[in-house]
């Protein structure tokens, strides 16, 4: 699909607009696009979200199934998460089986919401033993305009956060709230012209490096962490954009606990 | 068909449990320009039905060997999202997706002008994202406005609306309740210029009456439909 020769013509004018500190939209290394969250905007799921950041667009939606736990952990439910960019969300995109591409989008997303232990698994517990939800959290992407991975990690939380378990349809006593202690959030960063910048937009990852995405918990701990692509990048480079992690990811937390 | 003949969905005088009469259509809302990274796109909202359509082209096609010399190539799919429905869709293949994307190509590739683009390919990705009853019609309906929001030269829009019977009587355009009880159901595909068809199909059991009915219904409606795509098209509010 990519024609080797645009990517080339991209990389060097990037590395030029780099070496004057310039972008192609004109934000500055650390600048991020307009971000608009919203909720409750899926009639079907139990709990939903849609995020826009600049162009790029993405539904999160979660849905509840019933599972017999697993035989090593008889008290604790489960949560899934998969993500999915069909053809619909950029030209780039083919039918068929997920892309190793969106299978490691779902599962970076997964890890950050997992390992921050906000989902109480030990809570989704209905009959020891036999019976436990399962949370399935379906991230769908739109637009691709760059960034899918803060877009999808912005709204699988926010749609968590107002999903409702459907307790009285499934015939296990009545509908409550699915219980989330916490706001784990992704930052992502792409090397584009020699440096790294926050938010990529796609043409920007079209030519650019290495990527990184850091998910943080609400005290600052570190949940996930995951380096994309093809490309080196030293410890003073990597701390520098800890430090903006750390400082966005509280600007957005404070947008989502407004919602 | 469900088939459960004994479930009371429609009064003596004729009400729907939704509140609708017998010939009365769903509400329906359209915008276009949705999808930014894509060359036309469309979002249609009918009752509790939402889709999201997405056309790419006329691009490149390839691998060469789908090339055609004399006309473009028209690839659609049709997908549900996973929290599209009350029980999560699974992912993956699916052999009713499979047929609705072949029908629904079947009725674009009759009215859009791909005698223009030889060897180039135009992608249609439809894609619901909240099912009611009638995603098949709201996927094609979206399908010919966001190809016209794409800039593709087409004959005619292309409505697609479904008629059916419940308890005996026959509605215009069934919502998920009447969809699972009723007795039968009549998607078409109307060029609403000429009234002329390039989609039907019908599953059920209707008489010779109650599908001249159906039928009239579905062409009634195509005309109310065509008027809000139209308003959405150029510029109007859609609604």
């Amino acid at each position: 699909m990519s024609v080797p020769l645009v990517p080339k013509l991209l990389r060097a004018h990037l590395r030029e607009l780099a070496n004057d500190n310039k972008r192609l939209d004109d934000r500055g290394q650390w600048d991020s696009r307009n971000l608009e969250i919203e909720h409750s905007v899926l009639p079907r799921a139990e709990g939903s979200a849609k995020v826009r950041i600049g162009d790029t667009i993405v539904y999160a939606g979660v849905k509840f199934q019933i599972m017999t736990p697993y035989e090593d952990r008889p008290n604790q439910g489960g949560l899934m998460c998969s993500a999915e960019v069909r053809p619909l969300a950029g030209r780039k995109y083919e039918p068929g089986p997920p892309s190793a591409e969106s299978i490691e989008l779902g599962r970076v997303v997964d890890r950050g919401i997992r390992e921050s232990g906000c989902i109480d698994v030990d809570s989704l517990c209905i009959i020891p033993g036999e019976k436990a939800w399962q949370v399935i959290l379906d991230l769908f992407a739109v637009s691709d305009d760059g960034n899918l991975f803060d877009a999808f990690a912005i709204a699988g939380i926010v749609a968590l956060k107002q999903a409702i378990i459907p307790g009285e349809r499934f015939g296990v006593g009545e509908d409550s709230k699915l219980e989330v202690n916490g706001t784990p959030l992704m930052c992502s960063y792409h090397k584009v012209g020699g440096r790294f910048v926050y938010d990529a937009t796609f043409r920007e990852e079209l030519g650019g490096d290495e990527r990184i995405h850091i998910t943080l918990g609400d005290n600052g701990n570190v949940h996930s962490l995951q380096k994309g692509l093809k490309g080196i990048f030293t410890t003073s480079e990597f701390e520098e954009i800890m430090g903006h992690a750390l400082d966005r990811t509280k600007e957005i937390r404070e947008i989502i606990n407004t919602l | 068909m469900g088939g459960y003949g004994d479930v009371r969905m429609i009064d003596d005088n004729g009400m729907r449990m939704d509140g609708r009469g017998p010939g009365d259509l769903r509400e329906i809302f359209i915008e276009t320009g949705v999808v930014p990274v894509a060359d036309g796109s469309c979002r249609m909202i009918w009752g509790t039905n939402e889709a999201i359509v997405s056309i790419y082209g006329p691009m490149e096609a390839h691998p060469r060997k789908i090339q055609r010399q004399d006309s473009a190539v028209l690839a659609v799919e049709y997908n549900m999202a996973p929290f599209s429905t009350t029980d999560r869709m699974r992912p993956g293949f699916n052999r009713r997706s499979k047929e609705i994307s072949k029908v629904t190509k079947d009725a674009l590739e009759s009215v859009v002008l791909l005698e223009l683009y030889p060897r180039s390919k135009i992608q249609v990705n439809i894609e619901i994202i909240s099912a009611e009853a009638g995603t098949r019609c709201v996927g094609l309906t979206a399908a010919s406005v966001a190809l016209a929001d794409a800039g593709i030269p087409m004959t005619d829009l292309v409505v697609s609306v479904a008629s059916g019977k419940i308890n005996d009587i026959v509605v215009c355009d069934l919502n998920k309740e009447e969809d699972n009880y009723g007795e039968a159901d009549l998607p078409m595909g109307i060029l609403p210029n000429t009234g002329e068809l390039v989609f039907l199909q019908m599953d059920g059991d209707l008489s010779q009456e109650e599908f001249k009915q159906a039928w009239d219904y579905n062409m009634n409606a195509a005309s109310k439909v065509h008027e809000i795509m139209k308003k959405a098209l150029t510029g109007g509010d859609g609604e």
